[in-house]
């Protein structure tokens, strides 16, 4: 292999690093307006009435709509593939707000801060409702009602219960294990509510082209979801909107969501001008989506040497206002975690509620962070209560080659899913390696005395694309030169999948990366693909760029033998060649040239490709930790993962991925939380006060990779994206509990959490 | 957008002063910008003060200090005699406000006049008897620091200006450490602590320990400073020291906010105030440098 | 309000209201012709540091600045740096590290990280880690973890020394 596995330079680097107008925001259209939104000031609000003259009076406001001048058609803005398993109990501008921000009015002016100055102007009569901010408060009432208005489809329970979904299955008989084991042990673990924090905000900017046609460029990771989305309710065909997806700041599944894109296409329709919105952080914070914030009840059955029998995992979380992913982020909380260790009778409960607090949505890891991090946690809490060595626990159960996972076939995207066969997993190696790293066993004495030393581990898997679901198509074109167009639905938000998968067509075409350009994507131009999120892209996207470059070099093959007259079979590509033979050998680039001026072909195909499988990643990953029990301060020292990905399409930008999703989970057990008062008011909307990891941050970073062949992958490859998420939070509490004795159920752990832990356990 | 009708740049100090006191409205005096500008207040005009001739730092031939107003917080932490004075106290004090770029622009007078409970140069300046200068038409005032803060986002200022901070020799030689807890590396503090003392023939003479985020201003906490002043070296013990925590623990006045518990605060001023104690006793500013974390 | 600023070498006339952050004034456009777009938004309260840019050669986050105090004084943005040797070979190391994924932060991150080269150049003396951490602790990455980023930055310092180790004395370790 000379293409795949290589570190090529990222295809966009040097743009990117130049500061080039690349993103949404940096072209402005000529006579474009600013958009702003009114947010609700009321966590749970009607709004009976809204006058904007006053606001319209001002010089340089152009419009204002709301609820009674926008057609209220249900939807959900998860943005998932069709048929979509959130509910629909959106509409564009709702008649009431169930959030403290949801939308009230948008306005457009000639700029920004004259939009500003509107929102102030718009008058609002509001009939204030009960707000239920606390999820349990909300699975108990039925006479407040979050949604009163039944879900079309059935997945929520609106106009019954504030319950947005529900999921109960079971493997085999939890309760009969139980009887059975020689222990059993419950415990409860808390999930805070953190933001995806990309540091490009939301920002679309939409426009009509000279034909009519509504474009719309904006931030996002679906465009062609988006596409069908916008069309459907804004009663249009989808062959009048193009959605142009320019480069992304970060996505980390909150820019799954259609967030603002149908209020710039609506003011854009209603003023026939180019329309801007882009989100204040403070209004990230509170309107784009946090990660569930959850309630997990473990219980697992174990029998004195180890031996898992059963295990029960009870999810209760809170979806906010709106059920966008509350379905699905929920079902990978089990589906995702719970096969780690396989035994006979497994059973999984959710109950999803909607609260009158900020929406939860698609953040990186899609529910398994939450899972994993109660599983982890709990597998040592398992340990300790049969008094057997934790990573000897782990290596006694954990999942291997050739296991099913028998809780797939029970839960899929919100339908039944697939039977999933382990067919690859350096799982066994990734444990050895990671100990070898951080060493496991032989820990460090503390740097200072009154600091206490601690080590801790977690294990993840997660999966490559949504099985059965997920699918995405490509286009390959070879120019005469021999150089390619690959053109693919597939979204870059930063994470390379561009350069990913250049690297994948060059290898297939036997050329070298440097001849490949990508174009990615635009619903125009692009052939269809669900997007970036689930771990996909190079799993699922890839496969189409694999099969469209093999169709091509099927063409070329055919062209090739014809000339020299001989068996297509004796036709071979490598190195920027095709050969039969020592004596008939010729570039690509002739070939293509003669493809174009003799055959007179344009070699060229496009390709789907969706997989029944979802081979999940493997990451052992390990926290060397210092603490000061009596402030409760964590110092996080070293952080080691070795993650099994399959084959590594670019190393390094896989190596991107994990780091980049551990320094994210370090927030995560640390110190993020999007804290929200009893009123539902977000405390801390800003980067003052809601703290992500700076360099300074960071501990010392050990990053393995643990190649592996998956047979159903590209290349063997398998995903990056999210597997390195799950782990650091329970492996960074695993190793406080081992430093200072005490647990934390609760994440983050902030120095007042730990110390107050030591304290009432001193008591 | 900020909606100001007004950017006033002042050439002086006086003309500062002028140019508030002109109206029409209300003015606000803005140096670095860096606070203002996160939650800017409702007024009218601003009177930019960075072209006033505040920003020298200005040793004395006796070893006082005087630090304009407009300084930096980067200019406080590299600035050799603030480096030298006191053990660097200010200069760390400095180094650890914001981040880098924030540091380039945000100025001790702002750090003061915006007047957080958690200003983060309000204990080292405070243990270092810090004396503020203050500008009005046609007359100048100095008061000690302590005296400045009036309350929460309040001082004795009322439309006069910020020219200066000034330091005198006696607190030079002062063994000073501070302390701050955070969340994160880049955080408010939740509790600060900053601890000046002097030690003469193996007696503590003056001390000074200021507490920073656990009460509506930053303040002193003098019943502490009295455990340990005048006492012999050798009879304070670790336990004289905890007592000493305690007492300052007892002395502030923290709140419950969502960044942490007035019951956590206060704890964490006793164990802050016992372990910086024992470091600045111990004369060796290296035994602090606990966990990495300042 | 007028407001006289040198922008990248060029001595140019802002005309700006008086409440306007210098980031609104670089970014945004209004009646000022051009865009500075490698200055991003993502915060406007001085904690991400997409927005950084040099004042009078030092970095600042030019949205918690007055564009006001701009007045009098030099500006600099990624833009004006396109040709500078150093900041070419910063973009090439971050780009060879793989220390650019989205890339939304990388402007404000090469310019924190030219500041402290060139700093530590004049001073003869190399930055290690930490160093490197401390002139990055103001530009938020949400994507990379740092690794490569600062791994970058550790290359071209070291570069720079061996460049300097003809002058003797100098290359000693800054923290």
């Amino acid at each position: 292999m000379t293409e795949v596995g290589r570190n090529v330079t990222k295809i966009d680097a040097f743009k990117l690093a130049r500061g080039e107008p690349v993103f949404t925001d940096d072209v402005h259209p000529v006579g474009m307006l600013w958009a702003k939104v009114l947010g609700s000031p009321h966590a749970h609000a009607r709004i009976v009435s809204v006058d904007a003259t006053r606001a319209l009076a001002l010089p340089g406001v152009v419009d204002v709509a709301w609820h009674a001048q926008v057609k209220a058609i249900p939807h959900t803005r998860a943005g998932q593939s069709h048929p979509e398993p959130s509910p629909w109990d959106t509409v564009i501008m709702p008649e009431k707000a169930r959030f403290i921000g949801d939308r009230v009015a948008v306005v457009v002016a000639e700029d920004l801060a004259t939009a500003e100055k509107a929102l102030g102007l718009i008058d609002v009569q509001y009939e204030v409702l009960p707000a239920l901010t606390d999820m349990d408060e909300a699975h108990r009432r039925t006479d407040v009602l979050i949604h009163e208005v039944p879900d079309p489809r059935g997945i929520a329970e609106g106009g019954r219960s504030n319950v947005a979904a529900r999921i109960d299955k079971q493997v085999g008989d939890v309760d009969a294990a139980l009887k059975t084991c020689d222990h059993v042990v419950e415990r409860t673990y808390w999930l805070p509510r953190v933001q995806a924090s990309h540091i490009e905000p939301h920002v679309a900017i939409s426009w009509l082209d000279e034909d009519g046609r509504l474009v719309v460029r904006t931030s996002t990771q679906v465009p062609f979801h988006l596409r069908r989305i916008l069309a459907r309710i804004l009663e249009m065909k989808e062959a009048d909107i193009r959605v142009i997806k320019p480069r992304v700041g970060g996505g980390f599944g909150d820019k799954q969501e259609m967030v603002m894109e149908d209020l710039v296409a609506l003011m854009t329709l209603r003023t026939r001008r180019p329309v801007r919105l882009e989100f204040t952080r403070t209004e990230e914070l509170i309107c784009a989506r946090v990660r569930h914030p959850q309630r997990i009840v473990m219980t697992t059955g174990v029998m004195n040497d180890g031996t898992i029998i059963a295990n029960r995992m009870q999810v209760t979380a809170d979806t906010g206002a709106y059920g966008s992913h509350a379905l699905t982020v929920q079902g990978n909380t089990g589906q995702k975690v719970l096969p780690m260790y396989p035994c006979a009778n497994i059973h999984f409960q959710v109950t999803c509620l909607y609260t009158n607090n900020p929406i939860s949505g698609a953040f990186r890891g899609y529910g398994a962070p939450q899972g994993c991090f109660a599983l982890e946690c709990h597998i040592d809490e398992v340990a300790k209560v049969i008094g057997m060595d934790r990573l000897e626990l782990r290596r006694k159960n954990h999942i291997r080659l050739g296991d099913t996972d028998p809780l797939s076939a029970k839960l899929g995207e919100g339908k039944e899913g697939l039977v999933r066969v382990i067919r690859s997993t350096g799982l066994e190696k990734a444990i050895e390696l990671g100990c070898e790293a951080i060493g496991w066993g032989r820990k460090r004495p503390p740097s200072a005395p009154h600091l206490k030393r601690g080590l801790g581990m977690a294990l993840a898997m997660q999966g490559s694309g949504i099985a059965g679901v997920d699918w995405g198509a490509a286009t390959v074109k070879l120019n005469e030169d021999g150089s390619v167009n690959l053109a693919v639905g597939a979204t870059d938000i930063g994470q390379g999948s561009d350069t990913v998968l250049a690297q994948i067509c060059a290898q297939e075409l036997g050329i070298r990366y440097e001849d490949v350009r990508v174009l990615s994507s635009d619903t125009d131009l692009t052939p269809f693909d669900v997007g970036a999120y689930a771990s996909s892209t190079t799993y699922v996207s890839g496969g189409a760029v694999l099969k469209a470059a093999r169709l091509v070099r099927e063409q070329l093959a055919a062209m090739a033998a014809e000339r020299w007259k001989c068996a297509v079979e004796e036709v071979r590509f490598g190195a920027g060649l095709v050969n039969a033979g020592p004596d008939r050998t010729m570039t690509v680039a002739e070939l293509a040239s003669h493809a174009l001026y003799h055959v007179k072909v344009q070699p060229m195909a496009t390709a789907s490709h969706m997989s029944n499988e979802s081979p999940p990643p493997f990451a052992a990953q390990f926290a060397d930790v210092e603490v000061d029990p009596q402030t409760g301060e964590v110092f996080l020292r070293r952080f080691a993962s070795a993650v099994d990905l399959g084959t590594p399409i670019h190393p390094d930008l896989a190596e991107g991925q994990i780091e980049g999703a551990v320094a994210q989970a370090i927030g995560y057990a640390l110190f993020e939380e999007v804290i929200v008062d009893a009123g539902g008011r977000v405390r801390n909307p800003n980067f003052l006060d809601y703290k992500i990891a700076s360099a300074l941050d960071m501990p010392e970073m050990i990053t393995i990779l643990v190649p592996t062949q998956e047979p159903s992958g590209p290349f063997g490859a398998k995903a990056a994206g999210e597997v390195p998420i799950d782990g650091p939070a329970p492996a960074i509490v695993n190793a406080i509990c081992d430093a200072v004795g005490v647990r934390a159920y609760r994440i983050p752990v902030t120095p007042e959490r730990v110390w107050r832990q030591i304290k009432e356990a001193g008591e | 957008m900020w909606d100001l009708k007004e950017y006033r740049i002042a050439g002086s100090a006086g003309e500062a002063v002028a140019m508030m006191r002109r109206g029409p409205g209300k003015g606000v005096y803005i140096a670095g910008g860096t606070d203002l500008f996160l939650f800017p207040p409702t007024c009218d005009y601003v009177v930019d003060i960075n072209h006033a001739g505040l920003s020298d730092i200005v040793g004395s031939p006796d070893g006082d200090l005087f630090i304009g107003a407009a300084t930096t917080l980067h200019d406080l932490a590299t600035n050799p005699l603030v480096n030298r004075f006191a053990g660097g106290l200010l200069s760390e004090a400095a180094a650890h406000c914001g981040n880098r770029p924030v540091r380039s622009t945000a100025t001790i007078g702002g750090n003061l006049c915006n007047a957080l409970p958690s200003a983060d140069l309000a204990p080292a300046l405070l243990a270092l008897d810090a004396v503020c200068y203050i500008a009005d038409e046609d007359s100048q005032e100095s008061l000690p620091l302590e005296d400045f803060f009036t309350g929460p986002r309040k001082t004795v200022l009322d439309g006069r200006l910020l020219v200066g901070i000034a330091l005198s020799a006696e607190a030079a030689k002062r063994r000073a450490l501070a302390r701050r807890l955070t969340r994160s590396a880049e955080d408010i503090a939740l509790v600060q602590v900053a601890v000046a003392l002097e030690v003469i023939d193996g007696r503590v003479g003056a001390v000074r320990i200021a507490l920073g985020s656990v009460a509506p201003v930053p303040m002193r906490a003098m019943l502490a400073e009295a455990q340990i002043e005048g006492e012999l070296l050798s009879d304070l013990t670790p336990d004289r020291l905890a007592d000493a925590g305690l007492i300052a623990a007892s002395e502030c006045d923290p709140i419950d906010d969502h960044r942490a518990s007035a019951e956590y605060r206060r704890e964490m001023v006793g164990v802050l105030t016992r372990r910086v104690l024992a470091s600045a006793l111990a004369w060796n500013p290296s035994d602090d440098k606990e966990g990495g974390a300042a | 309000m007028k407001i006289d600023v040198r922008l990248n070498g060029r001595d140019t006339a802002w005309e700006a209201p008086a409440g306007a952050t210098l980031l609104a004034v670089l970014r945004d456009g209004g009646p000022n012709p051009a865009r500075m777009i490698s200055v991003k938004r993502g915060c406007e309260t001085g904690d991400c540091g997409a927005c950084t840019v040099l004042l009078d050669g030092q970095p600042v986050n030019s949205c918690v600045v007055a564009a006001g105090r701009a007045h009098g004084h030099e500006v600099t943005t990624l833009e004006g740096l396109a040709a500078d040797p150093l900041m070419i070979s910063l973009q090439k190391a971050l780009v060879d590290h793989a220390g650019v994924q989205c890339g939304y932060c990388s402007p404000g991150m090469l310019i924190s990280l030219y500041h402290l080269l060139r700093e530590c150049r004049a001073a003869g003396v190399r930055p290690d880690d930490h160093a490197i951490r401390e002139a990055l602790s103001g530009n938020l990455c949400r994507c990379t973890g740092y690794v490569k980023p600062v791994a970058a930055a550790a290359a071209v310092a070291a570069a720079l020394e061996a460049v300097q180790a003809a002058a003797p004395g100098k290359g000693t370790v800054a923290s």
